[in-house]
């Protein structure tokens, strides 16, 4: 059997809509997969106006856990 | 011009101010902020998100277009055709004005346009005046709108071979008879970073040309101030504020401008806070202010501005190439601009652009950076980025950016098949992309339940101990 996600990225962005199917009895969880999807699409477009440091990447960087300890560095933006 | 009040540059997140028509008097919208760039083919084209437009243009409030992606100064031209996108947006949206940046971001490297990845400041000389005249003239005809530069910010120090900035300034606008979006943040930065002082900048700028001020925060690094656009308006750049908006006659709105991932440093309300404080500079306005109305002037025809001034021309090239070549660490192959690559300044520019890019990555590909990040650690995820912007020029546009380090990992299969499930993430990503960019459709197979690994990623963690089930996906462009 074949589920169809359908994800919806925030509005208002309409651009980058994709079809995913997946195995139903498997994805129980198809509404953390459209957000996975909604989060990876919403954002591919071009960057806004700036002259500076754009922090996402660090922002990254510092959440997640270091291999190394397995502690946690830190905690991402409220854009993630 | 038309005066339209106090406003800010559009985001999604910033929606809930826009029902506040006494608050929020303009909106201005970043344009290529809301374009994909697409592929089929061979043919590149700047797709709009009509969808987003037509919710802004419902809003009562005028509209402003301010481009981030076709800048006005510099002699390269993007190789993909704008003008469809551009004249959309202006259909949609109405703008009463428009503007972009008076600087370059496209140099010509072995016969192929490269993206600078930044928008780069262009050489300041009667040349460049004449180019970016053209340039402007060009920009009008398109939009067929009235037009506006925005001051920029160089974060290079002034040279003596050049104009300084107030004069450059002046130059452009009196030869392309436009508009000036004064970014007084820019003319501070400026200042900060060993520039001219901006109250001589402004001494030189015939102040009847600025139809717009734009107003922001920034953040400091390696001892220079940068216009992130990531904070409140600074105390002693509202007093600048205070103090030349009264000398504009001709003043037709002040734009506030903040980026969505510094929102949280000044929340919502900060915003309305800043909104509030610009309406009491904005009714310092000089009340006998002229009405002159600007003219939408025809782009003259085709190399106006380079018959008989050849070597003019190969100097602003030669310019742009060695900013960009110092940038990269390249071989410096100018002799007279060769003294760039020991300006500071060019730190400044490597550190931005880098991060920039990084950035783009954690956004189009966030799951498989993740899992680079937590298998390998920071470190080795920095290395691994740093060899892959060695070999690759950057793209503004996040999915092409994204694509392109997707194909460097696809080229490392030692690599992917070290950190649990990141083979199966990155083909996940990198469909979502080629859906999106190419309209191609992919099957995907997963070793686990992929929703719980994406459940892992989104705490931070490498997924570990899943139970083995075999699945598959089917990825189509919708």
């Amino acid at each position: 059997m074949i589920s169809e996600l359908n994800p919806q990225p925030l509005p208002p962005h309409e651009l980058s809509r994709v079809r995913i199917y997946v195995d139903a009895e498997v994805s129980h969880d198809l509404k953390r997969m459209n957000k996975v999807v909604a989060n990876v699409l919403a954002r591919l477009g071009c960057g806004g106006c700036h002259s500076g440091r754009i922090l996402e990447f660090l922002d990254m960087r510092e959440f997640v856990v270091n291999p190394k300890t397995l502690d946690v560095e830190g905690r991402m933006g409220a854009q993630f | 011009m038309r005066p339209l009040g106090v406003g800010f540059v559009f985001w999604p997140e910033l929606t809930p101010l826009l029902d506040d028509t006494d608050l929020v008097g303009v909106i201005e919208i970043e344009s290529q902020g809301f374009w994909e760039k697409l592929r089929t083919g061979n043919d590149v084209r700047y797709q709009p998100n009509e969808g987003l437009l037509r919710n802004i243009a419902h809003y009562p409030q005028p509209k402003l277009l301010h481009g981030v992606g076709q800048p006005l100064g510099g002699v390269t031209r993007d190789p993909v055709d704008a003008a469809p996108a551009l004249r959309r947006a202006v259909d949609l949206l109405d703008p009463v004005w428009v503007s972009e940046h008076l600087s370059f971001n496209r140099t010509r490297r072995g016969g192929a346009v490269t993206e600078a990845g930044f928008l780069l400041p262009p050489r300041q000389s009667e040349a460049e005046v004449l180019a970016a005249a053209d340039n402007i003239a060009r920009y009008a005809s398109i939009v067929e709108r009235p037009v506006a530069f925005e001051t920029g910010v160089n974060y290079l120090q002034p040279r003596a071979d050049e104009l300084d900035d107030g004069a450059w300034f002046a130059s452009v606008a009196e030869c392309a008879d436009c508009g000036i979006l004064l970014d007084l943040h820019n003319l501070w930065c400026n200042q900060r970073n060993g520039r001219g002082q901006a109250r001589d900048v402004l001494a030189r700028l015939p102040l009847e040309r600025v139809w717009e001020v734009h107003l922001a925060g920034g953040m400091a690094l390696d001892g220079y101030w940068l216009d992130a656009h990531s904070d409140a308006i600074a105390p002693e750049l509202l007093d600048l504020a205070i103090e030349v908006v009264p000398r504009l006659p001709n003043l037709g709105a002040i734009v506030f401008e903040i980026l969505p991932q510094h929102l949280p440093r000044i929340g919502i309300d900060g915003v309305r806070r800043q909104l509030e404080t610009l309406a009491r500079v904005w009714a310092l306005r000089a009340p006998d202010r002229a009405a002159i109305q600007p003219v939408v002037r025809r782009h003259p025809g085709a190399a106006s501005t380079r018959s008989g001034q050849e070597g003019d021309w190969q100097e602003l090239v030669e310019w742009e190439n060695a900013l960009v070549a110092a940038i990269r660490g390249d071989a410096m192959t100018s002799c007279r601009f060769a003294e760039l690559a020991r300006d500071p300044g060019i730190a400044v520019y490597r550190q931005l652009i880098g991060d920039a890019r990084r950035s783009n990555l954690a956004r189009a590909l966030r799951y498989t950076m993740t899992m680079l990040l937590a298998g390998l650690g920071a470190d080795a995820t920095e290395a691994l980025l740093e060899r892959y912007c060695s070999t690759a020029d950057p793209d503004a546009y996040a999915a092409v950016e994204a694509e392109g380090f997707a194909n460097f990992l696809g080229g490392q299969p030692e690599l992917l098949a070290h950190i649990p499930h990141l083979a199966e993430v990155w083909a996940f990503e990198y469909a979502l992309l080629r859906a999106t960019l190419h309209a191609e459709p992919t099957e995907l197979a997963w070793s686990s339940d992929p929703a719980e690994i994406f459940a892992a990623l989104d705490a931070g963690r490498l997924p570990r101990d899943l139970a083995a089930t075999r699945t598959s996906m089917r990825i189509e462009p919708h």
